[in-house]
């Protein structure tokens, strides 16, 4: 009965997203109020009729109920807990309910927080958050019915995909698609005010929030994904700029740009075309990702069982979306009010100019991506747009960008003095110069383009901190002073620092495993050893061992380091998953302060040995704890108070209000 | 099924009442915030950067004139937005979305779902009453019970022929070794592994089979199975005349109502027609050389082309059969096919095996009756 309740609820919550797509727009249209705010509870329900059947679903795969075919397909009854319960998303059909869910969850939260909106903007927002439920909704039942029944059901499923059945199914695609999806209110708040033709600072105020809520789940679930494929693939590549990846990559250099321009849209009134385009474009470059992951153009490990009518399908919805948000736009842009008006050298003019390069950005990874696909449609021959290109063009737009970073949050509103920033940054270029002198010294091996590289890492650190300094008062105030006023300080400001450290954290494990890695290729029999950056690796054993649904031969390396101290054990492995006979690579990887040595297993040689890789790769979780760092900035600035409008806190200060 | 329903309906009447709450709400729904508020916070942000130190008294005067300007503009914006009303038009089109949606829902769902069909959870299914399962839902429920005590003598025992007789050998071969290390060697189980290692092998009784099979007979010297596989073994070997004598002692022995009566003496009948002896259906019948006198030479040779090239594919599936290959390259010989003449008498070496009685016998007949050599080196 669970299943044909959980396939009864997605197509009322159909139903349902097509009255919230229609009546609270008609609402604001014959300006009714009771239509208009039907949208908040219809978007309830339906969150808990969608949730009810993704329940439905997970229950069928934690069951093992092979009756429905979408669980036979992607499920096996040996398989852990855990992997049933992820497996539920892993796959085309559950992956898609999945993205629905999170959509209506956005949809929700915008119904229960959104109460201080404006009437008909809530309306019109939660409207087109119906549209976009609806065209998915329908999609899936169309194309992909999660739900499609099996009788008679076979005794046994086909197990998931073996690369799947890690922890990492159970954290990124569901932060990715919170990211994806999170930008679906930013894209309704855009359309919504081109809807009504009305656009102002609160709209700024509003969007800022959902914006940065799924920019926050975006950066993690790339930095997920990428750390999953360093782990998993067995080569130790963080990103390949895979199509794949660039299709997660592209709605964040967007959304990127969209949490800068809507700043200056919130505080200065200006940028206010600019944001909202770039609101549409965020969710469109999402929707483009589905489109290209989701429709079978990319083959990878993302794509699953494709078809050409679910292609067609989110073609279709993408061209409704993009196409008619874009028309809106060209039709209604020009009724908007332009800003304000500021100087060129201004905390203005540094969001401008971020925007510019991060948009530049956004169109060259956007061009590298689908320019294979396009030559291939047009004359069939199969190119590849590599790391070469993309290192080359986004490598060279990131470095201007990531020099003026500091700038930035230093410079005063409407007219900054470059003179003085620059005068408060001389801290941080002398500690950049100062790393960039003393690793091109010290470390071996290191190229100049290397210690650059540390350089622009600690230039941009050093600002973020200098920025901090600032705020808190120093070099005039007491340390003491100093520490109470960075408790003090706003969220939004230690959100900046954070966010722009970040940063250079991520640059600096990039640099370091770029230029310092050492790579080692060899045939090892137990008792073997190997020398690798200064650490001894001894192969002792091969044990086989049972898992629950795989068999593997677990090689056992000791560490030792460079005073032959023992560090531990490291253990890598070849893995078969019997239901799909299918094998992987379990990666050993032990890790040595920020470092890791990561070990991978090769094919047995036939005089008894086994072919082992090894990489010593320095710093490389710095690449992931600076994404966590960013994270972390936009949970601060997430917090901060005064984004909440209406909040008590902020009606306190109504006394300081002039008029 | 009712709990089905039962859950539909409240589920629709929950969708239905979303639409309708602000229709039966008597009192007004929040009118919702406005951009009064968000100037109001920048002001109070304007006063704590102020308190800071962050701006001086200047640059917060110049900010709060700047935010009131746009606040007063926003206020005028909100008094013109600000009418609303309840119309008619509002009243039909709620009434007709809490219509549509219960016939939308319901009608999708027919086309689309399984109305009435139960969840099939695997654990259910397998604790359900043996004899409501299928043999599939049998065999898992006595393999998970095996992966749990992989030393249970009786499970395997039970396994191993429900293996067998669902075809999947390679699994039946593993359980009856398993049944023999727990219970130790039986004629049953011997014979059934036999069997599986007869079927691994493609229908041929290999040395391990017979090896299986004599252990077997050695527990029980009259066990059906196993006489039955030692004597087909025999016969694939090329000893027929062993083969027929023991069938034939083997049907003497049985019971009349033995399953392996029929088997036997099928087996016993194919092998004594491929001696020679009584040689029905095998060459051209009566009819069938009335038949080629009455054609035409065309349609004769047509005829005798056809028998010829059903002979070779019977020779193709069952190569042990040196009087078949003997006419056979008789046959090509006759008709002036050297080449395939030849080709057969190679394939019949191979067939029947080079250094046994018949193929010693077969490349005698073919070199002095039709002085043909065998082709290539076989």
């Amino acid at each position: 009965m669970t299943v044909e309740i959980g396939h009864f609820a997605l197509v009322l919550a159909f139903a349902l997203a097509l009255v919230q797509a229609i009546l609270p727009l008609a609402g604001a249209r014959l300006g009714d109020e009771r239509l208009m705010a039907t949208g908040a509870p219809t978007a309830l329900v339906g969150l808990a009729i969608t949730a009810l059947a993704f329940a439905a679903l997970v229950a069928a795969y934690v069951a093992s109920d092979f009756s429905v075919a979408n669980v036979w397909e992607n499920s096996h009854s040996a398989k852990p807990l855990l992997y049933k319960v992820t497996g539920t998303w892993g796959n085309h059909e559950g992956s898609m309910l999945l993205w629905v869910l999170i959509l209506s969850l956005f949809g929700g939260l915008v119904a229960l927080f959104g109460t201080n909106l404006p009437a008909t903007l809530r309306a019109n927002v939660l409207a087109v958050q119906g549209w976009i439920g609806a065209a998915f909704l329908l999609f899936i039942l169309a194309t992909s019915n999660p739900f499609a029944r099996l009788v008679p059901a076979p005794i046994e499923g086909r197990d998931l995909n073996p690369v799947l059945q890690d922890i990492g199914l159970a954290i990124h695609p569901p932060l990715l698609y919170l990211g994806y999806v999170g930008f679906s209110v930013s894209f309704s708040f855009a359309v919504a005010a081109l809807i009504e033709g009305r656009i102002d600072a609160a709209w700024a105020r509003w969007v800022r929030p959902w914006t940065l809520a799924a920019w926050i789940f975006l950066t993690g679930g790339i930095a997920m994904g990428s750390y999953w494929a360093y782990y998993e693939l067995g080569w130790g590549g963080f990103w390949f700029w895979d199509p794949v990846e660039n299709a997660s990559f592209l709605p964040w250099l967007a959304g990127t740009a969209l949490l800068h321009s809507a700043l200056v849209m919130e505080r200065r009134s200006a940028l206010k075309i600019w944001t909202v385009l770039l609101a549409i474009l965020a969710f469109s470059l999402s929707l483009l990702g589905t489109f290209l992951v989701r429709s079978g153009v990319l083959t990878s490990v993302h794509t699953f069982a494709s078809d050409p009518t679910r292609g067609v399908f989110i073609l279709m919805i993408l061209m409704l979306f993009i196409g008619g948000a874009l028309a809106l736009f060209a039709l209604r842009a020009s009724e908007l009010s332009a800003g304000g008006i500021f100087q060129p050298v201004s905390r203005e003019g540094a969001l401008v100019l971020n925007n510019l390069f991060l948009s530049t950005a956004t169109a060259t990874v956007l061009i590298g991506t689908l320019y294979p696909l396009v030559v291939e449609a047009l004359t069939e021959d199969k190119i590849s747009v590599g790391a070469p290109f993309f290192n080359l063009t986004f490598g060279s737009l990131m470095v201007p960008l990531l020099l003026v970073v500091p700038f930035g949050p230093l410079l005063a509103w409407k007219r900054g003095d470059l003179y003085a920033v620059s005068q408060r940054l001389f801290a941080a270029f002398g500690l950049a110069l100062a790393v960039i002198v003393v690793s091109y010294a010290l470390i071996d091996r290191m190229s100049v383009f290397a210690a650059l590289g540390y350089g622009l890492a600690a230039w941009l650190i050093g600002g973020a901190l200098t920025d901090l300094a600032l705020k808190a008062g120093l070099p005039r105030a007491s340390l003491g002073v100093a520490a109470r006023r960075v408790v003090g300080l706003p969220g939004s400001a230690v959100g900046t620092v954070l966010a722009h450290a970040g940063l250079g954290v991520t640059l600096l494990g990039i640099v370091s495993v770029y230029s310092l890695e050492v790579e080692r290729f060899v045939t090892m029999k137990p008792g073997d050893t190997l020398e690798i950056a200064g650490r001894t690796l001894r192969f002792e054993e091969v044990t086989p061992v049972r898992g629950p649904n795989y068999v593997e031969d677990q090689a056992r390396f000791a560490v030792f380091a460079p005073d032959a101290s023992p560090q531990g054990e490291i253990v890598s492995a070849k893995r078969v998953y019997t239901a799909r006979r299918m094998p992987t690579t379990e990666a050993g990887i032990g890790t040595f302060g920020f470092s890791q040595l990561y070990v991978s297993l090769g094919d047995p040689t036939a005089d008894g040995g086994i072919v082992v890789r090894a990489w010593w790769k320095p710093q490389v979780t710095l690449i992931w704890l600076g994404a966590v760092v960013m994270m972390v900035g936009g949970v601060f600035s997430l917090a901060d108070r005064r984004l909440r409008v209406g909040a008590p806190a902020a009606r306190r200060k109504k006394a300081a209000l002039p008029a | 099924m009712t709990g089905f329903w039962i859950v539909a309906a409240v589920l629709t009447a929950a969708a239905c009442a979303a639409v309708l709450l602000p229709f039966i709400r008597a009192r007004k729904p929040p009118a919702g915030g406005s951009d009064i508020e968000v100037y109001r916070d920048q002001m109070a942000e304007v006063d704590r950067d102020f308190e800071r130190g962050a701006i001086n008294a200047a640059e917060a005067e110049e900010a709060k004139a700047e935010i009131g300007r746009r606040a007063l503009r926003a206020a005028d914006a909100d008094a013109a937005s600000a009418r609303t009303a309840r119309t008619r038009a509002a009243r039909t089109l709620a009434s007709l979305s809490v219509f549509a949606v219960p016939v939308l829902a319901l009608g999708l769902y027919w086309s689309l779902g399984s109305p009435g069909l139960p969840d099939q959870a695997l654990q259910a299914r397998l604790a359900a009453n043996p004899t409501e399962n299928s043999i599939d839902e049998l065999i898992a429920r006595a393999e998970r019970h095996l992966v749990e005590n992989p030393d249970d003598p009786r499970g395997w025992d039970v396994l191993a022929p429900i293996y067998l007789r669902v075809g999947r050998v390679e699994d039946a071969v593993l359980a009856y070794r398993n049944a023999i290390r727990l219970n130790g060697p039986s004629a049953e189980r011997d014979a059934g592994l036999g069997d599986a290692l007869y079927r691994i092998a493609g229908g041929i009784v290999t040395a391990e089979a017979q090896a299986v099979f004599e252990r077997a007979l050695a527990e029980a010297p009259d066990d059906p199975k196993a006489n039955f596989f030692i004597a087909l073994g025999m016969a694939q070997q090329g000893d027929a005349a062993a083969a027929v004598e023991r069938w034939q002692a083997m049907i003497a022995d049985l019971a009349g109502d033995s399953p392996w009566r029929g088997a036997a003496e099928q087996a016993l009948a194919r092998t004594q027609e491929s001696m020679g002896e009584p040689a029905e259906g095998n060459g051209p019948t009566a009819e069938d050389m009335q038949a080629a006198a009455e054609m035409s030479a065309e349609d004769r040779n047509a005829m005798i082309e056809g028998m010829v090239a059903s002979l070779d594919q019977r020779l193709r599936d069952n190569p042990n059969d040196a009087d078949g290959w003997r006419r056979l390259i008789r046959s090509y010989a006759v008709l002036g096919r050297q080449d395939e003449a030849r080709d057969a008498l190679r394939r019949g070496l191979e067939g029947v095996g080079l250094s046994t009685d018949d193929g010693r016998a077969l490349m005698r007949f073919a070199a002095e009756e039709l002085g043909i050599e065998p082709a290539g080196n076989p």
